[in-house]
């Protein structure tokens, strides 16, 4: 769970984050007083593996937006650490560099090399990406282990040596300490924000990501260039504190190690993974009989955190310090607060489609279809299963590309986009089966509808920039203004996975509408409504479309579609079957018999 | 809406108050119903309602969330399908899914394993005498039979495992109107030879010719149980189809 | 110099291809991507050396005991990493839990062996130079696994029941077969091939603890290239590989291996996805 800004919960009338905000800062303030304050109380020893942990945690906070955020599952990370660490090194003592000039060429390499293991992210999913970033790490050693004129080969050679007063073990901790927090500001930044959100529902609601136009490519680079930034400066640090490096140190080992700590400490989380690396750093040297069992101990841990505790350390603390209002339920909607969100939405456009035919194999789920829905209406689709109406739905979306025949929204021509413009355009849809992402609270889920209108660039919000809080403050007013229209206000905190199945239809369309969209189109949203929910939809209905919105409603309640529409079509067998006003549609003696099936 | 209450003496197959689901979606909701052994129910309403899910609830393909299913006096509730079908509770699943890399023997073969191998061979031919149109295509692969052959195929799976009672979904979906009749012909004489059967059908109109009984299910209920001659009433299924819109 | 190209190539093709056999049976009734398939071959080579070579019980003992260890780790495979993890919807999970496997027996293995490479016995004694034992022990297994593996689908009804899962798990429950069991099957199965792999190679990969890992990516890569759930690309692809490596050793010299290997697993994977014998399912009518 993401604390929201002190600003915002100011503003918004939503229920506050009691407790958790203060609560967190003292915490921070705590261990960052006890890291500053160690080297004073305990010894060299102590101290090292102390300067090891923060070198570890400025890869690992890297990591952890890899890992963690986008769901990419890294394995061979250690790649990247050794690319760092070599870097640094042959500089240094090769070509005589600097010690800090000698780090940010480290963080070059590694954000060029942690571009490339990104791209395979692009094609290839799970296993496939996981066992090419192993193939990665394995040919890293053995290039070190070969090119002995510029590596040293099996002997190695010595690491980068900071200026004094940082060559002293107490001055590497304290660098390795202003690294590690530097590390965790980024981290801190980017998870915080809409990049993080947008990574969260890359990574668990691909689809709906899609939808709300989150250009998925450019993501997921950006994001493991950073990561590889922080993995080769870690690298550099690395080196420096071994003073000496050599093919053995980058191990498989140790690479598992890393992923472990992330996955302990749970994914999509900050605190977790940081007590995560600090444990399993601190393990095998509180425990000497350990040392030989800590690989098989690392790999039992990674077992049973999969098994048994999937949230990790994270979900275990959130336990214990994070209260949510429990049982406060659904509200009635406020539709007026819509108002507030839709206010200066797009100008008004209208859908076309002119006889658009589809086709898989040798099923014509559509068979020339045409279709026009007008700002400021309602237009209900209808007909019976396999007529071709969420098929329809999915290529307005962009998820399906028509065969023939035209889609025109407004002036712009759809076949030729893809679907991840759809939101640019204005165009927002829900879905038959709910895609919310589960592990970002109510809140930040509608926030996601308005992606695409962040405009701060992500290394602008990585190092703090004023304007992307700014931004993300206006975003979750809007986000709030409408959770409260459909009557979501007071679930904003809790977890998109802990709604019921109908509050998670309604955040969809919260979400839609914070998108500002021109046209909504609504995907069976009455399916396993109550009788007073239909009612409630139904007047949220009716008051967007009362903003100009356009809407184009799929449904199998035909109550609720003769009741709210202003024009039904009815498809068949991918063709419309009959179109018109709703009173005229529903005596239909054809509309009646393709229901029937007969 | 007259909905009476299912037949609770005598019943082979009783569902009572079964509720289930997808995860957090709700499909069914309280349903009652019944089937007598011999019995032919057909199971109808509009697309969405739930009626496969029903089956697969039935049969153990997906968990209950609550209510009970008992088979011949037994409570089979919590049983796997596998362990439904060894007490004669056989589920033919819909889109004639057979196994397309092996040949229609070998696909009505895999379907008696659970009987002693002396006996296969004897339900195998008897699945033929049923299908003469497979039994030319033994040796061929199932993958490259048509539709309406697939779809007689996996019924004959069903025979072969002879079944006290058969749930078939929509038997007759996607076939041309001749390969229909035959499919509900071979349906209707499941009651001759004493199985029941409770089928999912969308050609509607036919299946009332055979069946005993109808079950209307919408939206997740049941809301009409009655005889098959009552619902072929006119006005009868509209209204418990299309709800209370319905102008009369 | 070309003709030990070819046999040396071709000898640690087939274990490549046997482990890629492994990989395939795992996949073929669970649709999970195990990381465990090189840990088979590290039992197959060590527990073998350790039964032949330290214990020195007779050969056929030996051979039974590795492969026996290896079922036990397959049993204990689909049950502890796999089964759990399959009723999610996130489809990862499996590749963290069967990577938690592989670790686990490669530490245990590491710890009781000890983290130097040691001989592996000379099973037969047959042969010498480049017609040594060595070299065709490993194909010969790799043909008579692959082979058996065919008759075992085409012939056998328990074969057509595998192919059935693999093709359509909820029609087969449907059906009544036991899909649980067989896929408990499948994975000792798998254990075997997969400990096959490293028992008859043993004499030229050694008794190695790191074994696994080497082999869990050089056995996967037939399988990229052939598409997962194809034997046969399996095999092509292994022997292309051994040979690949063992040119590209004499040619560039041995620490390039691995590049060599990446490159072309990447090419591959990323022009065809699905391999070039890609389908699903080992498709035999």
């Amino acid at each position: 769970m993401m604390p929201t800004g002190l600003e915002a919960i100011a503003s918004t009338d939503l229920p506050p984050l009691t407790r958790q905000r203060p609560r967190a800062l003292w915490a921070a303030a705590a261990v960052i007083g006890l890291a500053v304050l160690l080297p004073a109380g305990v010894n060299q020893y102590w101290m090292q593996i102390g300067t090891l942990a923060f070198v570890y945690w400025v890869l690992i906070a890297g990591l952890d937006l890899i890992i963690g955020y986008a769901g990419q599952l890294a394995v061979g990370f250690v790649g990247l650490l050794a690319i760092g660490a070599y870097t640094a090194s042959i500089l240094c003592e090769k070509a005589s560099w600097p010690a800090f000039a000698a780090l940010a060429a480290a963080g070059a390499a590694g954000a060029l090399f942690g571009f490339l293991v990104g791209l395979p992210s692009l094609r290839l999913k799970g296993f496939y990406f996981a066992m090419t970033t192993l193939g990665f790490s394995t040919i890293v050693t053995q290039v070190a282990l070969g090119w002995e004129r510029l590596t040293g080969g099996g002997i190695g050679l010595p690491g980068p040596i900071f200026p004094a007063p940082l060559d002293s073990p107490v001055g590497f901790y304290y660098l390795a300490l202003g690294m590690a927090l530097l590390a965790t500001y980024l981290l801190r930044n980017v998870a915080f924000s809409n990049f993080g959100r947008g990574l969260v529902a890359v990574r668990d609601a691909e689809v709906a990501a899609e939808a709300m136009g989150v250009p998925i490519t450019r993501l997921k680079l950006v994001t493991f260039t950073l990561s590889g930034i922080l993995a080769g400066m870690a690298g550099a640090l690395f080196a420096a504190r071994q003073t000496y490096i050599t093919p053995d140190a980058f191990t498989f080992d140790l690479s598992v190690l890393f992923f472990i700590m992330v996955l302990i400490g749970g994914r999509g989380r900050i605190v977790g993974p940081m007590i995560g690396t600090l444990i399993l750093t601190l393990l095998p040297e509180i425990a000497a009989p350990l040392v030989m069992w800590s690989n098989f101990l690392y790999a039992v841990l990674l077992l049973l955190v999969v098994l048994i505790v999937p949230g990790g350390i994270a979900a275990f603390l959130e336990r214990l310090f994070v209260k949510t209002a429990k049982g406060e339920g659904l509200e009635a909607p406020a539709p007026e607060r819509l108002n507030a969100v839709l206010g200066q939405h797009a100008s008004p456009k209208v859908l076309t489609l002119q006889g658009v035919a589809l086709h898989f194999g040798g099923v014509r789920a559509l068979d020339g279809v045409d279709v026009a829905v007008w700002p400021g209406t309602v237009h209900g689709l209808i007909g019976p299963n396999g007529s071709g109406k969420t098929t329809l739905l999915n290529a307005v979306s962009g998820f399906y590309a028509a065969n023939s025949g035209r889609i025109v929204f407004g002036e712009a021509d759809l076949a030729a986009r893809p679907s991840a413009d759809r939101a640019a355009l204005g165009i927002a849809r829900t879905f038959q089966t709910p895609r919310v992402v589960g592990n970002l609270s109510v809140l930040e889920n509608a926030m996601l509808g308005a992606y695409r209108q962040f405009t701060t660039s992500f290394p602008a919000v990585a190092l703090g920039s004023r304007h992307g809080v700014i931004e993300d403050c206006a975003i979750r007013q809007r986000a709030a203004d409408a959770l409260a229209a459909v009557g979501l206000r007071r679930l904003a905190h809790l977890r998109a996975e802990q709604l019921q199945h109908t509050e998670q239809r309604l955040l969809e369309i919260a979400r839609c509408l914070v998108m500002q969209p021109s046209i909504l189109l609504l995907d069976e949203p009455a399916a396993g409504l109550s009788h007073d929910e239909i009612e409630h939809l139904q007047a949220l209905i009716e008051h967007i479309r009362s903003l100009g919105v356009a809407i184009l409603l799929v449904e199998h309640h035909a109550d609720l579609v003769f009741q709210v529409s202003d024009e039904v079509t009815v498809l068949d067998v991918g063709r419309v079957l009959a179109h018109g006003a709703p009173a005229e549609v529903r005596i239909n003696p054809e509309v009646i018999n393709a229901y029937l099936g007969a | 809406m007259p909905t009476l209450a299912p037949e609770r003496d005598g019943a082979l197959l009783m569902a009572s108050d079964l509720s289930a689901g997808y995860g957090a979606i709700r499909v069914l909701q309280q349903v009652n119903l019944s089937v007598r052994a011999g019995q032919v129910v057909a199971l109808v309403g509009p697309n969405g309602a739930g009626k496969s899910t029903l089956l697969k609830a039935l049969s153990g393909m997906i968990p209950k969330t609550s209510g009970t299913v008992s088979f011949g006096g037994q409570d089979i509730t919590r049983l796997t399908t596998q362990a439904c079908g060894r007490l004669g509770l056989v589920h033919v699943i819909e889109g004639h899914r057979v196994l397309p890399s092996l040949t229609v023997e070998e696909n009505l073969l895999l379907a008696a394993l659970d009987q002693p191998a002396s006996a296969r061979r004897a339900r195998v031919e008897e699945a033929y005498r049923v299908f003469p149109e497979i039994a030319e295509k033994r040796h061929l692969g199932a993958g490259s039979l048509s539709g309406g052959q697939q779809q007689m195929l996996v019924i004959a799976q069903g025979i072969v495992r002879q079944p006290r009672l058969l749930l078939l979904d929509e038997p007759s979906a996607g076939l041309a109107p001749v390969l229909i009749a035959r499919v509900l012909e071979v349906v209707a004489a499941f009651r001759t030879k004493g199985t029941a059967v409770l089928l999912v059908e969308q050609a509607v109109e036919k299946a009332l010719h055979i069946a005993d009984r109808v079950y209307v299910l919408v939206h997740g209920r049941i809301v009409l149980a009655t005889d098959a001659q009552s619902a072929r009433a006119p006005g009868v299924l509209e209204r418990a189809y299309l709800g209370a819109a319905q102008p009369s | 110099m070309l003709v030990t190209i070819l046999v040396a190539g071709i000898a640690i093709g087939a274990i490549y291809a046997m482990i890629g056999l492994s990989y395939n049976m795992m996949y073929s009734t669970s649709k999970v991507v195990s990381f465990t398939p090189g840990q088979l071959g590290m039992i197959g080579a060590v527990f073998g050396a350790w039964f032949i070579g330290v214990l020195e019980v007779p050969l056929w003992l030996g051979f039974l005991g590795a492969m026996g260890v290896a079922v036990v780790y397959g049993f204990f495979t689909e049950l502890v990493a796999v089964r759990p993890v399959l009723k999610s919807i996130e489809q990862h999970l499996y590749v963290l839990t069967t990577l938690a496997a592989a670790l686990m027996i490669q530490q245990v293995v590491a710890i009781w062996w000890g983290t130097d490479p040691r001989p592996f016995p000379t099973l037969f004694g047959l042969g010498a130079g480049l017609a040594s034992e060595k070299y065709w022990l490993p194909v010969v297994a790799c043909f008579l696994a692959f082979i058996g593996l065919e008759l075992f689908y085409r012939k056998t009804l328990w074969g057509a029941a595998f192919i059935a899962v693999a093709e359509d798990a909820e029609a087969s429950r449907a059906l009544g077969i036991l899909d649980v069991r067989i896929r408990v099957v499948s994975y000792c199965l798998a254990g075997f091939i997969g400990a096959l792999a490293g028992f008859m190679g043993g004499q030229l990969l050694l008794a190695f603890f790191a074994l696994g890992a080497t082999l869990t990516f050089y056995g996967f890569v037939p399988i990229a290239m052939g598409g997962i759930g194809s034997n046969r690309g399996a095999l092509i692809g292994g022997f292309f590989l051994g040979i690949l490596q063992q040119a590209a050793n004499y040619f560039v010299g041995g620490v390039f291996v691995g590049v060599v290997t990446f490159a072309v697993f990447i090419t591959v994977l990323l022009l065809v996805p699905r391999g070039l014998f890609g389908s699903a399912v080992a498709r035999r009518v």
